[in-house]
């Protein structure tokens, strides 16, 4: 029931005492109401920006945050209010939504944002009105898509896993040309050969000068027969083993072979062996030369190698509704003006429209506005339908062209923008590193400091004293570096840096060694062992502490919240526990310090450009 | 040759047509362009407003305090803010407390019993009087108010066909989910249990003295009629 409709609740019941001469039956007991005090006003605080409403307003919905008792959980004693410690912006909306029953979606707030918050008050976002919801879906619609998009871009991204087999290696090489220089020096050749038999085929077909003992000009083909024939060859060789190799190395065979580009590759080199397997038969010859016209499928070989013709071919094919309207509404004006015309030009003599099917051809030339001129009317009124014609024409093709060009638009600018988020990405992801790394430093440092004593309090103690420069640890940090203690105890292993790591585990090495290592090398070489053989497939959960593989070591950078987006980036180191040498697509960045510089914060700032730029670099030269 | 004699008065009469077309345009016909102005004034903004009269006249004018007279304005005007209620707005809102059934008709006669002066519209004075008496009445108010609701054209009888009326549209707001089913002479039957009871003198019509009298008789309707005395 909607709001405002509850505060007619009251008219309602007494309205029902017209109900009671007439009924049957003796009326039931009312609910006993509770006196609830009189209708006051409650302060919500927000942020500090106070909103003021009368307790029934929130009372309306009460199965949100702030309609049920659930709000109590907020209230400040001191200061007899409400507080809240979340965004007032967009509180704003939500307590609009008391008042008028209408849940409004404010377009220059972020989607995920807004999400947010509604979560929190416990309102769902089905009630979102109409003016807006159709906005929200879209945007929501878009954020993930988005989402889906960085994901997808995450598992084509992944460095190569050392143990991947033969055939997926080769497929993978196919896929993403960029993964070696076997598989791009393979796409570029075939890009090679796909140009060189396409300009073949053209260049056969060109008269070539006569021969002597003949007075007709002959093709070039014809002239060079065997030239042709052995490039021919040479390219559909090429052709074949590439389409047997994808064949092979496909994980779905039944997949590969049914989808787009592998049936124009069969197109492109079945036309060869049909030729070779066909004798010169007389009757069979016209059947060849028109085989002879599907090499020029060759072309679209290319596709692969172009993202635009890509996207041109997928905007058509999601266009295809339109392009159907387009077809079918142009069919029907040819036919009625066909007809009209024929009928018009009917009496006139040597009239060209001599049937109606004639009729079609001026109409199609004259409705695109090609208006060839080999079929004219004659007569007045043939003109006058004429004219109309072609100005009707070159409306009804107008109008379905702009929204297969704005749907071109939008795929395209979708591709730019996953070519640009990708391009991005990798300095933010340097840029969040770095930032990680300063909390990671910090512990490694304290490690440093004070890691040789067992007891804790007196580990800290140093670890505090030597840590402090000038100004005492931030609680948090403590706090924080106890707990990271607590988990290498509990775990009896211990975070190293990593250099330790990579000399133990047989990774790429690292082009940039810096600084010293630092002391705490104890890490068992079993679980160093175990991890390196194990493969672990990327995902958001991560395995429990008490396994035996806590070097820290690679600091995996989601960027995917895990759940709790607020989680700040020093925090959770928890997550970065799960070893991962096989696939971080980031690489590990932990960078142990070049020892005596880094006492202080300070210190830490300019240390920690110094490494993210190193960083930097070397994320790219992967 | 007819056929040609043909497709020329047509090609004549469909350059005409396009002539028209292209002088409407230019606006020198204008018997055309009138149709296309109406449908410009259905945006215009209706700018009929209401305001109550001030708040120490009705409290003199009812039996409400001030608060529940600000509580009740306050809920008036959120969900009517011209500060009238016309009978499409009265019933959608009483219809949404009805949702299995059809509550249209008997919102028509309630709307008619608080619409005092038959202006088509609910103002608020209209609304904060009408409350009062059923909330804050005596019986004998009340009773008469309920009276006022039976008698649809509000000649002081009520008849056999006005009651069937009501009883018919309260049945209405049942729906049809209903155990046991409504059959479809209920409502004529229930009618004439109560002219039974109330018709003192078999003359066909209720009186408002028969039907005081009768129901300050009945125990079972003096006790309904105290159930709603605290809604506000």
């Amino acid at each position: 029931m909607a709001a405002g409709v509850a505060a007619w609740l009251p008219f309602a019941r007494a309205a029902a005492i017209g109900w009671m001469p007439v009924a049957s039956t003796p009326m039931p007991i009312p609910p006993q109401e509770k006196k609830k005090g009189q209708d006051g006003l409650i302060i919500l605080n927000v942020s500090g920006t106070k909103f003021q409403t009368w307790r029934t307003t929130l009372e309306r919905y009460p199965d949100t945050l702030l309609g049920s008792t659930e709000r109590d959980f907020f209230f400040h004693e001191e200061t007899n209010e409400y507080f809240f410690d979340r965004d007032p912006d967009i509180f704003r909306h939500i307590l609009n939504f008391y008042r008028t029953g209408k849940l409004h979606y404010p377009r220059q707030e972020c989607i995920s944002a807004y999400d947010e918050e509604l979560a929190f008050f416990g309102i769902i976002p089905e009630i979102i009105g109409d003016c807006c919801y159709e906005e929200y879906k879209d945007r929501r619609r878009e954020n993930a898509e988005r989402l889906q998009d960085d994901e997808e871009m995450d598992m084509n991204n992944d460095v190569t896993p050392v143990n991947l087999t033969y055939r997926e290696y080769l497929w993978r090489a196919f896929e993403n040309p960029h993964t070696s220089t076997l598989a791009l020096v393979f796409y570029y050749v075939t890009g090679f050969f796909i140009a060189i038999s396409v300009m073949a085929n053209v260049v056969e077909t060109v008269p070539c000068g006569t021969l002597p003992n003949r007075s007709k000009e002959v093709s070039c083909g014809d002239r060079y027969a065997l030239a042709f024939f052995c490039l021919d060859t040479a390219c559909v060789m090429i052709f074949t083993v590439e389409y047997l190799l994808r064949l092979i190395a496909a994980p779905s065979r039944y997949k590969f072979v049914k989808s787009v580009m592998s049936v124009i590759d069969v197109v492109a080199i079945m036309p060869y062996y049909i030729g070779l397997v066909m004798t010169d038969n007389d009757q069979v010859s016209g059947a060849f030369v028109t085989l002879r016209v599907f090499r020029v499928f060759r072309i679209f070989k290319f596709s692969r190698h172009s993202a635009g013709l890509r996207i041109l071919g997928y905007t058509l094919k999601s266009c295809a509704s339109e392009l159907g309207f387009l077809l079918f509404s142009l069919t029907m004006a040819i036919i009625i003006f066909a007809t009209v015309m024929f009928y018009a030009e009917k009496g006139s003599p040597a009239s060209k429209f001599t049937s109606i099917p004639a009729a079609f051809w001026y109409t199609i030339v004259t409705m695109t506005t090609l208006g060839y001129g080999d079929m004219v009317p004659k007569t007045i009124v043939g003109k006058v339908f004429g004219s109309i014609c072609s100005l009707s024409g070159v409306l009804v093709i107008a109008l379905p062209v702009p929204v297969i060009v704005s749907n071109f638009s939008r795929i395209y600018h979708q591709s730019q923008r996953a070519e640009k988020r990708r391009a991005q990405r990798k300095t933010r992801l340097a840029r969040i590193r770095a930032a990680k790394i300063r909390g990671t430093n910090a512990y490694m440092r304290y490690k440093q400091n004070g890691l040789l004593i067992d007891s804790l309090e007196e580990a800290s103690k140093e670890a505090g004293q030597a840590l402090v420069g000038k100004a005492a640890t931030p609680p948090f940090e403590s706090q924080h570096h106890h707990l990271l203690h607590c988990l290498e105890k509990t775990t009896n292993h211990e975070f190293v840096d990593e250099q330790t790591f990579q000399a133990n585990c047989m990774e790429i090495s690292v082009m940039n060694k810096s600084g010293s290592r630092t002391s705490s090398m104890s890490s068992s070489p079993h679980g160093l062992s175990s991890c390196c053989s194990r493969r672990h497939r990327k995902k958001s959960s991560f395995s429990l502490p008490s396994t035996n593989n806590q070097e820290l070591s690679t600091i995996q950078i989601r960027e995917r919240p895990v759940a709790n987006s607020r989680s700040s980036l020093n925090a959770k180191l928890d997550e970065t526990v799960p070893l991962k040498c096989d696939e971080p697509y980031i690489t590990p960045s932990m960078v142990s310090l070049s020892a005596p510089v880094v006492t202080s914060s300070d210190g830490d700032g300019s240390t920690t450009t110094a490494y993210s730029q190193s960083n930097i670099v070397r994320v790219s030269a992967l | 040759m007819e056929a040609i004699q043909g497709m020329e008065v047509f090609a004549i009469g469909v350059v005409i047509i396009l002539f028209m077309a292209v002088l409407k345009q230019f606006g020198i016909l204008e018997p055309m362009s009138s149709f296309e102005d109406s449908s410009d004034s259905d945006l215009e903004l209706s700018t009929v407003r209401h305001q109550p009269e001030g708040l120490d006249q009705l409290q003199a004018q009812t039996k409400f305090t001030r608060k529940e007279l600000q509580s009740l304005y306050r809920g008036f005007k959120n969900e009517c803010p011209s500060g009238l209620v016309d009978e499409e707005t009265f019933k959608t809102i009483y219809s949404q407390f009805f949702p299995q059934g059809d509550a249209t008709t008997y919102a028509h006669f309630l709307f008619n019993a608080f619409d005092i002066d038959r202006n088509g519209s609910i103002r608020f004075e209209d609304f904060v009087i009408g409350l009062s008496v059923l909330l804050r009445g005596s019986v004998t108010e009340k009773l008469n108010w309920a009276f006022n609701l039976y008698d649809i054209n509000k000649d002081g009888y009520i008849t056999k066909e006005e009651m069937l009326a009501i009883m018919k549209s309260i049945y209405d707001m049942m729906g049809r989910y209903t155990y046991p089913c409504v059959r479809d002479d209920a409502p004529s039957e229930h009618v004439d249990k109560f002219f039974q009871k109330m018709d003192k003198n078999r003359d066909g019509v209720v009186t408002i003295e028969e039907f005081i009298e009768t129901c300050q008789k009945d125990e079972n309707i003096m006790n309904s009629m105290q159930l709603f005395e605290n809604v506000i």
